[in-house]
């Protein structure tokens, strides 16, 4: 990390102000990431808020989390945009592509669109197909234990730098100390419970979307802004207000 | 262990395999009869017992039994709906699993009447995974051991495989079914992904339904037209298809 402060500075004076913006951000996404001691902490919402930090520090266009689910596949949680087509391209690489490769490997994976071509015959075109032409994954974990990955891309052609990666990685890191707590790294119990948790949130929202969806005549893209805006302005947590939407508490009527 | 979804998808198949049985046709609860005994061959447990509660939790009422392999593993939940508290209620009223490798720790934690109770029944370890398609579970898969410890990774990644199927044949199989249709009835292509679950909502609506019956109408609907619930969730959240018509 010093050393990609210093190389920065050294830079024009444009430049410094680039990176005096991107430290200003990255500040404030790492306090934001840390921040995760209230007791009602939503792991949708948190991990929406990596992914939209990501894309703003490091110049993804998108970027996703997918955690493991304790059945041997890779979910996708959270994205920086929610638009159905890119739910998509997240859940096919879930199968065979970067987040795998991170996820089995423990180690960050970048490719270009050609590279992709050879290594995910399945996924590569997909994302071609959807504008990106690097794709990469960063992957979620404190020491050994790898949770996930963090995907992000890009519609360009420039490969994230060494320096874009290593911030990748610190926020990844810190995102994970956050969201499995220091004790259930050494318990499998409480790591099962909390991946769990996550993935079965996410599960509601969708559902809650859905009804939405169909409640209020708008697409299920826009159902997930109507709960986020509900969530923020009733000072809620996301699934909460997917629960109660599911259950039928909240009723539709009061989206509108 | 996680290698991507095609190992999910082959834990499952191998599972749905297992599970077929010899005859041509087959009942819920022989089924489930044989889920509980192969988790219990494989797992190293005491016993296994698919758990039914009504959705409403309430402390004290049971909805059955089903598939006890061990007479201790039935006790252990009429334990539970006794003393109103234990993994299995707290497993199905959160929708979450609640994995307790040793029930003797939890005398002076979260059961302080229920976990003595069981280590007195000479039970020492529950791992309670919950039948849910949404926040309210349906019942629970619950295992359990004489001694103390923690699933291995892959014995927990089976009983979570396990678990969805048991949701899914709770959920969706009909009063009796042809055992050569089972396999269909029970795959799970495509139905982890994010559209399968928006369609579900969708049709919890039309229908004004919980999510749980709207995700077996879905399911039948699959097995009726020979689709798979992928490609008919995406109909449903395209507006090509609707449930209420």
């Amino acid at each position: 990390m010093a050393e990609v402060s210093s190389t920065e500075a050294s830079g024009t004076e444009a430049c410094g102000t680039e990176s005096e913006s991107r430290e200003a951000l990255l500040v404030h996404s790492f306090v934001r990431l840390a921040d995760t001691l209230a007791d009602d902490f939503d792991v949708v919402e948190f991990l929406h808020g990596l992914s939209v930090d990501s894309v703003r520090i490091l110049g993804a266009h998108t970027a996703g989390v997918m955690l493991a689910d304790q059945r041997g596949s890779l979910r996708l949680i959270a994205s920086s945009e929610e638009r159905t087509q890119t739910l998509d391209l997240f859940e096919i690489q879930g199968d065979k592509g970067p987040c795998a490769d991170a996820f089995g490997s423990g180690r960050t994976v970048q490719a270009s669109a050609d590279e992709g071509r050879i290594r995910w015959p399945e996924f590569a075109p997909v994302a071609s197909q959807a504008g990106f032409r690097v794709v990469c994954a960063v992957p979620l974990q404190v020491h050994r234990h790898v949770i996930g990955a963090l995907n992000l891309f890009r519609g360009t052609d420039e490969r994230f730098s060494d320096s874009d990666l290593e911030i990748a990685q610190a926020m990844a890191q810190i995102a994970t100390i956050a969201l499995i707590q220091e004790r259930a790294l050494r318990q499998q119990t409480l790591l099962a419970e909390q991946l769990e948790r996550a993935l079965r949130s996410r599960i509601v929202i969708e559902q809650a979307k859905g009804m939405l969806a169909e409640y209020l005549k708008v697409s299920v893209d826009d159902a997930f802004q109507l709960l986020r805006v509900y969530a923020r302005s009733h000072n809620r947590k996301l699934t909460a207000v997917a629960t109660g939407v599911v259950d039928r508490e909240i009723r539709s009527s009061e989206f509108c | 262990m996680l290698d991507g979804g095609r190992s999910a998808l082959h834990r499952r198949a191998r599972i749905v395999a297992a599970i077929v049985g010899s005859g041509a046709t087959a009942g819920i609860g022989a089924l489930l009869n044989r889920l509980c005994r192969l988790a219990v061959d494989e797992m190293t447990l005491s016993g296994c017992t698919v758990v039914l509660m009504s959705q409403t939790v309430q402390m004290g009422t049971f909805g059955s039994v089903e598939g006890g392999a061990g007479p201790r593993a039935a006790t252990l939940a009429e334990l539970q709906f006794a003393l109103g508290e234990g993994p299995c209620i707290q497993a199905c009223a959160s929708s979450m699993p609640v994995l307790v490798p040793d029930l003797a720790v939890e005398a002076a934690g979260r059961w302080p009447m229920f976990a003595p109770a069981a280590v007195e029944a000479g039970i020492r370890a529950e791992f309670s995974l919950p039948l849910s398609v949404g926040p309210r579970g349906i019942g629970t898969f619950d295992l359990c051991r004489d001694e103390p410890g923690m699933l291995t990774g892959e014995q927990l990644a089976d009983a979570f495989t396990a678990a969805d199927i048991a949701c899914d044949a709770v959920l969706s199989l009909p009063e009796t079914f042809g055992n050569a249709d089972l396999a269909r009835l029970l795959d799970g292509t495509g139905a982890d992904r994010l559209v399968v679950h928006q369609a579900t909502g969708m049709i919890a609506a039309q229908l004004d339904e919980n999510v749980s019956n709207a995700l077996a109408r879905l399911r039948a609907a699959g097995f009726e037209t020979g689709r798979s619930i992928y490609d008919i969730a995406r109909d449903v959240v395209a507006r090509r298809v609707r449930f209420d018509g």
